[in-house]
């Protein structure tokens, strides 16, 4: 009954839920992307594809998230419930982004990205997706009445401290390796650019706290 | 005068549902104007016996009192200094009691005890929900929509009570003068005094209802509602006790309790200073203004 008083309301909730669904399809072909581009060459052929299908989504994550705004400008929720759910939207949105950027990068500068680095890479790259999963399930926590999102905050950090150490191994063993010096640089940045993932996730992740937190009176 | 009321004080008690959008102003006036009149025909009578009995006075007089108190609040807005309906007529009322020389001291007490606890009875009342209230909805453990759904229902419902304990006790500040003088009946001066009130929420409460709402919103929503309910409570409490208050100090004396409960300073000494001074100043200049009124129109 109640939903008929609360009909935005629900809106919001369903347009969140559709967010945070294209940002796991973001996630899926940016990881599917990142793996044929660490594997053979041969396999560099679907790389495009993987890239454009991950651009789309991230468009798509964009789109819903105007859609939510535009619900929100015609000021369904108090003014604080409003503030708070825009800037986790905008916070959440960076992590898309950082996908494209990394995928676009490496298809621009056409980075071929060395052996020895490879499996570090991977595991930089399944902490770091890992940390968005647990931060997807904080998102929906906040939206139903889940306790979980206290606990989930310990355990993004100790992710995003994982991510951290292998990203300061990563960079190491490239400056410690003989390859050309503008490699090096571009190599650098894209393992900083893959850090920045997990870091934005854990930035939201004490922030959809917070957002919890203030709802305890 | 009631128009006057309704415009001013409406923002008090059904401000925050319009800034929050639980409402919309045209809904929100509505229901308040329907709640004002409500309240005032059915418990307006006991302000209505309280502020007539004060002293005894003729229609000539209960003109001149109701055009001192509008003239009090319109010059006291004019020099910015807070204003009290309530203390405005009870002050021109006073004025035509010395002038009659006769003024009932009892009921007097009694009034100006219920203006220095209004404040405190805000206070009190607003701790005493916060706890109460601040308990139930942690218990509960509600999500972020549903903690927002919760806040803007009971805006809205809190808004409807302040609207009715609004009419219930102000309706006499509006016509206790013309029952005194014999010229309404009781159930006449609150179906007038409501209406004239309902109207003036209908037509002149938007621009300070906007205003006041949001300062109160910019409290957290909960404690917003905390302070709404509080103002509801202590308005109908003294209801009971027969005596039209200040919506305003109501409202403060919520604000500060929900400050004194979180350890938070929330009303600033100015603003206390400031109601101190109008418990001096409105009734002193609405008596004045009264008298002066007798002095050039004449008696009768």
């Amino acid at each position: 009954m109640f939903r008929i008083f609360f009909r935005k309301q629900h809106q919001v909730y369903s347009l969140v839920e559709k967010y945070l669904e294209a940002l796991q399809k973001t996630q899926e072909y940016f990881s599917l992307a990142m793996e044929v581009c660490l594997a053979d060459d041969r396999a560099r052929s679907d790389f495009g594809f993987l890239t454009d299908e991950t651009h789309r989504f991230e468009s798509q994550a964009d789109d819903v998230r105007e859609e939510i705004k535009t619900l929100m400008y015609s000021k369904v929720l108090l003014p604080e419930s409003r503030e708070d759910i825009m800037r986790l939207l905008d916070g959440m949105d960076k992590i898309p982004r950082d996908m494209e950027i990394i995928l676009n990068m490496i298809k621009t500068q056409k980075i071929s990205i060395p052996d020895f680095l490879a499996q570090e890479i991977r595991d930089l790259i399944k902490a770091s997706l890992e940390a968005v999963d647990l931060m997807r399930v904080q998102v929906q926590d906040l939206f139903r009445r889940k306790g979980r999102i206290k606990e989930l905050v310990a355990v993004i950090d100790r992710k995003e401290s994982q991510c951290d150490r292998i990203e300061r191994s990563l960079v190491n063993a490239i400056f410690d390796s003989g390859l050309d010096g503008f490699l090096k640089l571009q190599l650098k940045e894209l393992v900083i650019f893959l850090g920045d993932i997990s870091d934005h996730v854990d930035v939201m992740s004490k922030q959809i706290n917070i957002i919890n937190l203030k709802r305890h009176v | 005068m009631g128009w006057a009321l309704g415009a001013n004080n409406a923002s008090n008690v059904i401000g925050p549902a319009v800034t929050s959008r639980m409402l919309r102003f045209g809904p929100a006036a509505f229901m308040a104007s329907l709640f004002v009149l409500i309240g005032a025909m059915l418990q307006g009578r006991s302000g209505i016996d309280t502020l007539s009995s004060l002293t005894e006075m003729t229609l000539h007089q209960a003109v001149l009192v109701s055009v001192s108190a509008a003239i009090t609040m319109t010059l006291m807005t004019i020099w910015r200094l807070p204003v009290s309906t309530s203390q405005a007529v009870v002050g021109a009322i006073l004025g035509v009691g010395v002038l009659n020389r006769h003024v009932d001291t009892a009921t007097l007490s009694k009034v100006v005890t219920c203006w220095v606890g209004t404040p405190i009875g805000g206070a009190l009342m607003a701790m005493v929900l916060y706890r109460v209230l601040a308990a139930l909805h942690n218990r509960f453990q509600p999500n972020l929509l549903e903690s927002d759904s919760l806040v803007r229902i009971g805006l809205a419902a809190a808004g409807a009570y302040g609207a009715f304990a609004l009419g219930a006790n102000n309706v006499a500040n509006v016509t206790a003068v013309f029952v005194r003088a014999g010229h309404l009946s009781v159930s006449a001066a609150t179906l007038i005094g409501g209406l004239s009130i309902g109207l003036g929420i209908l037509t002149f409460s938007k621009g300070v209802m906007e205003t006041v709402g949001s300062r109160l919103v910019r409290l957290d929503p909960f404690s917003a509602l905390v302070v709404l309910l509080a103002t509801g409570f202590t308005i109908h409490f003294y209801t009971f006790i027969g005596v039209p208050i200040s919506t305003s100090h109501a409202v403060i004396g919520a604000v500060l309790g929900i400050g004194l409960h979180k350890g938070i300073r929330t009303v600033s000494s100015r603003t206390l200073v400031s109601i101190l001074s109008g418990w001096i100043f409105t009734p002193f200049v609405a008596g004045a203004l009264v008298l002066a009124l007798v002095k050039l129109l004449g008696e009768s």
